[in-house]
C-alpha cells in the first residue's frame, strides 16, 4: 500500500510544551499539561479524547480562543515565525483567525448570523480575505458553493440559514471558512450535531475541501471510529496530555496505551451481540483532580503500581509512533492488548500484506 | 415463534400530528409495529423521522391524532381512566437523549432518583426511601454516597446513569430508552449500553430503543425497525437487517457507520438516499410486505419483485 | 524513513530530561519500592474510577460570593440596611419629635419654616412640625407601601404566571384577561379609585396592586414557557410527579434568582408611584406624612431659594432608596447567572 509520510512535509503549526492553566473559584486548574505537537504541512491530523480532555482547549489556543479565565502558562505555540502564544490583544489575532487558521464548530447554528441571508455571510469572508468586490466577488461565493456541494448557488444565496437542514448549515459554515483561504482548518466536532449518513458525506466533503485547497487540517473529536477513514496521524489526549500519538494505521493497528485499547474495544460497531462490550470503568478526572503519575491508572484494571506514582515518559516505537505509558518500559510486565485490538492488528497485518 | 410470545406493546395504524388543525404536521404517519415482552426493539431513524415522537406518543406526552397504542392488553392512548393512568406511569419508565438537560440541576441527586416515590401513593417512611436510592444508585454502578450531591459533579455518562436509576426506583416493565447514548462520549457508551443489557436481564426489562445510528442498535437489539420520515420503511431481527438490508434507506444507513479499520473505510463506499428512487406513483404505491418470515419492508409490487430477487 | 519527524531533538532531550527527573522523584517519594515492584500490578478499585473530582460548586454559595465581589453592590446594601434600620427604629430613639406635633415657640406663634438647626435638623415645613421626624414617618409610609405593594406583586403574579405558563388550558384566558387590563391606562385607574374610596394609605396599596401584578404574571408566563419542557420537567410528567411539586421543585428554583431582582425593583417602582399619585394631588392626605406629600409640598416651595430645603432632604432619601435597591438587584441578578461563577 502506498501511503505518503505526512511528517516529512514541513512543519507548519509548532505547539512546544503548553501548559495552560485556568482559574475557577479560586482554583487553579491544570487543562493542558505540557503538551508538544507539530502539525506538518497538507496533513490532516485528529485529536481524538473524551470531554474534559483537553483538546478542545488545546486548539482554542491556536486561535486565541480561550476564555476569560484561561490562560496559557508556559509553552510556545510557533506558526509561520510567530509565537502565537505571545498573542495578548484581538488585533493580533486578527491577522490569524480566518486568514491563517479558520475553524468549524459542531454547531453550525451558533457560527451563522440568523439574520443575513447566507450569500451576505459568505461574501464578507470573500472580501475581506479575498480582496475581491463586486461581480468578482459575487462569482467567488457561487464557486464556493459549488464546492460544498450546494446545489442551485444562485438561489441559494438568497436564503437564510433557518431555510437550510442541519448537513447543508454546515456546508455554509465549512464554505465560510473556505472562502477566507486559510493554511489550516481546524473541524471541532464538526459532525456530532449531525445524522449518521450527513456525518459521513461532511466528512468526505472536508476531505476532498482539502485536497482541493491545499489545507492542513485538525480534527477534534470523542469518536475514534470517525476518523479512520480522514486522518494521517491521530493524537489521542487524556486528561490534558497526549498519550499516543502516531499514523492512523499505527493507531488503529498497533496502538500501545491502555486508554488507546480501551477506546477502541469500546466502540459498539465492535460489539458481539448477547455478551457485554468492553467498557472503560469509571469517569474522567475532572479539572478539579490532582493528577499523579498516568491519569488513566485509576480507571485502568490492569495499571502497575508505577502508574500511580510518576508519570510515564514518551516511549518511541517508531519515529511516527510514540506513546506515554510505562508498559513499554522494559522492566515492565508483558500485558496483552485486548481481544478487539489483537482482532483489528491481525486484519491490519493480513491485509498490508 | 416470535408469534408465541406475550405482545408488550402494540402499535395500530398510528399518526401523530402537531401543528394547528389547518396546517397540520404529521411527525408519525400510519404506522404498526409490535414489541414483546423481554425483547429490546431498536427504532432507527434520522432526525426529524418521528421516532421520538413514538416513544413520546406511548409515554403519552404528545396526544396522538389516530390509531391504537395498546399496553399489555389495553388500551393507553386517548382518555384513560385514573387508576389505569396510575399504573402506566409505574410500568412505563423514559431514559432521555441528553443527560445534561434531563437532571434538574437544582435539586440533589436524592430527589431526583426518588421524584417517582413521592407522587402520593407510595407510603414510604423517610428511611425507607432512602435505602431505595442508595440500592438504585448502586444497581446502575454509582455510589450511594453521590446521593447528597447536585448534577453538575458529575460526567455525562454518570448523568445518564442517575437518568436511568430514576427510572428503576419505579420498578417498570417497560423502558423507552430515547437516544440514551448519542449524547454521550463513545468512551463511555459502552458502559450504558452493558448496564442495560444487564438490568433487562435481571429484571425482565423490555426495551424500546431509539437511535439514530444502526452500528448501536445491532449490539442491544433483538429486531430493528427503520423509520424514514415517519414511516417506518423495514423491520426484521437485528442480524436478519445487517446480513439482507433490502430497502435503500436502510443501505444507506448501514453505509454510513464510520468503520474503526482505517483500511476498510478507505475502500468503502457511501450509499446516498434518494427518495425518488422508487419511483413511485398513483398505480405504484408501497405497501407494507412480509417478505421472510420477521422481514417486513415497505414496497411497491414491483420493487418486492425485485427484492425477492435479491435474496 | 529514518527522518526527524516530530520526534525531533528537542523531544528527545525532553524525555530524558523527564526520565531523570522521574528517577529523582521516585527515590524521593518511595525510596522502599523496588523495580520489581514499581512495575507489578496494583489493586483495581472501581470505586475509585467513579470517584472523579468533587468541586464542592453549589449554587446559592456562589451566587452569594459573586454579589460579594460586587464592592458598590455591597456599599449600597449596606447604605439601604442602615436606612431600613434607622427608618424603623427612629420613632424609638430619645429626643425624637411627633411628625405631627405644630412647634410653637413661647408666644404661641408656629415656629413655620425655620431652617435646619440643632433643635430642628431639617427645619421645619410651613406650619411648623419638624422636618426630620417627618421625613422617617414618610419614608417608613412608603416604605410600608413599597414592600407591601412588591409583596402582593410577587404572589399574585407568580401565581397566576405560573398558572398562565404551565397550564396550557388557561393560556387563552389569562392571554385575554391580560390584554383587557392592560389596556386600562393606570393613571386613569389610579384617579378612578381615590374619587371612590377613601384616600389613605390602603387605598393607594389597593390601587397599585390593582394593575401591578400584571406586569409580574406576565415575565413569569415568559420564563416558565422558556423551561417548561426542557426534558427533566418531562422526565418528572413521566415519574406521574404531580403538577404542584414540578412547579415548586422544578419551576420556581429556577426563577429565584430573577424573582428576586423583579421584586428588588418593585419596591422601589412602587415608592415612585405612590410619589407621583401623592404629587398629582391624588394619593394621601397630608396628615399621612410618606415621601410622595412630603415631595409636593417641597415642591411648590422650590421658587424660595431659602426653603429649599423641604423638597432637598426627602428627595435625597427617596434617592438613596430607590438607587441602592435598583443596584443590588442589578447585582444580584448578575451573581445569579452561573455564568458568573466562574471566578
Amino acid at each position: 500500500m502506498i501511503h505518503i509520510n505526512p511528517t516529512e512535509n514541513k512543519v507548519i503549526l509548532s505547539i512546544q510544551n503548553l501548559n495552560v492553566k485556568f482559574t475557577l473559584r479560586g482554583q487553579v486548574l491544570s487543562a493542558i499539561r505540557g503538551v508538544s505537537l507539530d502539525v506538518h504541512q497538507g496533513e490532516s491530523i485528529a485529536i481524538v479524547g473524551e470531554s474534559g480532555s483537553g483538546k478542545s482547549v488545546f486548539v482554542k489556543c491556536a486561535m486565541g480562543l480561550l476564555d476569560a479565565n484561561g490562560y496559557i502558562e508556559s509553552g510556545s505555540i510557533l506558526y509561520n515565525g510567530m509565537d502565537l502564544a505571545t498573542f495578548k490583544t484581538d488585533r493580533d489575532w486578527l491577522k490569524i483567525r480566518g486568514h491563517e487558521i479558520a475553524m468549524v464548530f459542531q454547531d453550525p447554528m451558533t457560527s451563522l448570523n440568523p439574520l443575513k441571508t447566507i450569500g451576505q455571510q459568505i461574501r464578507e469572508a470573500v472580501e475581506l480575505h479575498q480582496g475581491l468586490h463586486g461581480e468578482a466577488a459575487y462569482n467567488a461565493v457561487l464557486e464556493v458553493l459549488t464546492d460544498v456541494g450546494i446545489s442551485e448557488p444562485k438561489r441559494r444565496y438568497k436564503q437564510y440559514p433557518h431555510e437550510f437542514s442541519g448537513g447543508m448549515r454546515q456546508r455554509v459554515v465549512i464554505a465560510i471558512a473556505l472562502a477566507c483561504r486559510p493554511k489550516i482548518l481546524i473541524c471541532d466536532e464538526p459532525t456530532t450535531a449531525l445524522d449518521v449518513t450527513i456525518q459521513a458525506q461532511i466528512l468526505e466533503l472536508i476531505k476532498a475541501m482539502q485536497k482541493k485547497y491545499n489545507l492542513t487540517t485538525i480534527y477534534i473529536t470523542h469518536d475514534l471510529g470517525v476518523v479512520a477513514n480522514v486522518a494521517d496521524r491521530i493524537a489521542v489526549m487524556y486528561a490534558g496530555d497526549i498519550v499516543e500519538i502516531g499514523t492512523c494505521d499505527e493507531v488503529f493497528y498497533d496502538p500501545k496505551h491502555p486508554y488507546t485499547w480501551a477506546l477502541l474495544s469500546s466502540l459498539p460497531q465492535l460489539g458481539v451481540k448477547n455478551e457485554p462490550l468492553y467498557s472503560i470503568q469509571g469517569t474522567p478526572p475532572n479539572l478539579f483532580q490532582e493528577i499523579k503519575g498516568d491519569a488513566f491508572a485509576p480507571r485502568n484494571p490492569k495499571a502497575l503500581t508505577i502508574d500511580y506514582l510518576q508519570r510515564p515518559p514518551f516511549f518511541e516505537i517508531t519515529p511516527t509512533h510514540k506513546a506515554r505509558t510505562w508498559l513499554l518500559d522494559p522492566r515492565a510486565p508483558k500485558v496483552e492488548p485486548p481481544e478487539h485490538v489483537r482482532a483489528l492488528r491481525e486484519k491490519g497485518v493480513n491485509r498490508n500484506g | 415463534m416470535a408469534d408465541q410470545r406475550k405482545k408488550m406493546l402494540e402499535i395500530q395504524d398510528l399518526t401523530v400530528q402537531f401543528g394547528s388543525r389547518l396546517h397540520p404536521f404529521t411527525a408519525v404517519d400510519h404506522v404498526s409495529f409490535d414489541i414483546y415482552q423481554g425483547e429490546t426493539f431498536g427504532l432507527v431513524g434520522e432526525s426529524g423521522s418521528g421516532k421520538t415522537t413514538i416513544g413520546r406518543a406511548v409515554i403519552r406526552i404528545h396526544p396522538t391524532a389516530g390509531g391504537n397504542i395498546i399496553f399489555d392488553g389495553q388500551k393507553i392512548n386517548g382518555r384513560i381512566s385514573r387508576s389505569l393512568d396510575r399504573q402506566i406511569t409505574q410500568r412505563i419508565q423514559m431514559i432521555f437523549q441528553d443527560p445534561m438537560s434531563s437532571l434538574n440541576e437544582r435539586a440533589k441527586v436524592d430527589y431526583i432518583v426518588s421524584e417517582g416515590l413521592m407522587s402520593g401513593h407510595h407510603h414510604l417512611t423517610e428511611a425507607q426511601r432512602r435505602e431505595k436510592v442508595a440500592k438504585a444508585l448502586s444497581d446502575v454502578g454509582l455510589l450511594p454516597e453521590f446521593a447528597s450531591r447536585f448534577p453538575h459533579e458529575f460526567s455525562g455518562g454518570q448523568r445518564q446513569r442517575i437518568g436511568i436509576a430514576r427510572a428503576l426506583i419505579m420498578e417498570p416493565d417497560f423502558i423507552i430508552a430515547d437516544e440514551p447514548i448519542s449524547a454521550l462520549d463513545v468512551s463511555i457508551r459502552a458502559q450504558v449500553l452493558n448496564l442495560l443489557s444487564s438490568l433487562q436481564k435481571e429484571r425482565g426489562l423490555t426495551y424500546l430503543f431509539i437511535a439514530h445510528d444502526l452500528s448501536v442498535v445491532r449490539f442491544i437489539c433483538d429486531r430493528i425497525a427503520v423509520i424514514h420520515k415517519g414511516q417506518i420503511v423495514e423491520l426484521a431481527e437485528s442480524e436478519e437487517l445487517f446480513a439482507h438490508p433490502l430497502h435503500p434507506y436502510t443501505q444507506a444507513l448501514l453505509s454510513a457507520i464510520p468503520l474503526p479499520d482505517p483500511i476498510a473505510e478507505r475502500q468503502k463506499k457511501l450509499l446516498v438516499y434518494d427518495p425518488a428512487c422508487h419511483h413511485y406513483s398513483q398505480t405504484n404505491q408501497p405497501s407494507w410486505q412480509e417478505i421472510l418470515p420477521g422481514h417486513f419492508i415497505l414496497a411497491s409490487q414491483e420493487e418486492l419483485d425485485a427484492y425477492k430477487k435479491q435474496l | 524513513m529514518k527522518h526527524l519527524g516530530f520526534h525531533t531533538l528537542r523531544d528527545r532531550k525532553t524525555d530524558v530530561l523527564s526520565d531523570k527527573l522521574s528517577q529523582q522523584l521516585k527515590s524521593e517519594l518511595n525510596p522502599a519500592l523496588s523495580d520489581e515492584e514499581l512495575f507489578s500490578f496494583a489493586d483495581f478499585n472501581a470505586d475509585r474510577a467513579e470517584r472523579g473530582g468533587y468541586s464542592g460548586y453549589s449554587y446559592w454559595g456562589s451566587t452569594l460570593r459573586a454579589f460579594f465581589q460586587n464592592k458598590v453592590a455591597v456599599f449600597f446594601l449596606i447604605v439601604m440596611l442602615s436606612v431600613l434600620t434607622f427608618t424603623l427604629i427612629q420613632p424609638y430613639l430619645p429626643g425624637q419629635k411627633d411628625p405631627l406635633l405644630i412647634h410653637n415657640d413661647q408666644w404661641g406663634l408656629p415656629l413655620n419654616n425655620v431652617a435646619p438647626c440643632g433643635e430642628f435638623w431639617f427645619g421645619t415645613n410651613a406650619i411648623g412640625q419638624d422636618l426630620w421626624a417627618r421625613i422617617w414617618a414618610g419614608t417608613r409610609t412608603s416604605l410600608f407601601i413599597g414592600f407591601t405593594v412588591a409583596m402582593v406583586e410577587a404572589v399574585v403574579g407568580i401565581l397566576v404566571g405560573v398558572l398562565w405558563g404551565y397550564v396550557r388550558k388557561l393560556d387563552f384566558f389569562f392571554t385575554e384577561l391580560y390584554n383587557v387590563l392592560d389596556n386600562i391606562p393606570q393613571t386613569l385607574l389610579l384617579i378612578l379609585i381615590s374619587y371612590v374610596m377613601k384616600p389613605g394609605v390602603s387605598t393607594i396599596i389597593f390601587a397599585l396592586c390593582l394593575t401591578g401584578w400584571l406586569g409580574m404574571a406576565r415575565f413569569i408566563r415568559n420564563q416558565i414557557i422558556i423551561i417548561r419542557d426542557r426534558d427533566y420537567n418531562l422526565a418528572s410528567r413521566c415519574l406521574g410527579v404531580p403538577t404542584w411539586r414540578i412547579i415548586v421543585k422544578n419551576l420556581l428554583p429556577y426563577l429565584v434568582s430573577v424573582i428576586t431582582m423583579r421584586m428588588a425593583l418593585a419596591i422601589p417602582s412602587a415608592i415612585g408611584n405612590e410619589v407621583f399619585v401623592t404629587y398629582i394631588g391624588i394619593g394621601l392626605p397630608v396628615d399621612t406624612p410618606s415621601l410622595g406629600n412630603l415631595i409636593q409640598t417641597g415642591r411648590s416651595l422650590m421658587t424660595v431659594a431659602s426653603l429649599r430645603y423641604q423638597l432637598f432632604f426627602p428627595v435625597l432619601v427617596l434617592v438613596l432608596i430607590t438607587t441602592s435597591f435598583y443596584l443590588i438587584g442589578n447585582a444580584f441578578a448578575d451573581a445569579a447567572d452561573p455564568k458568573n461563577h466562574v471566578k
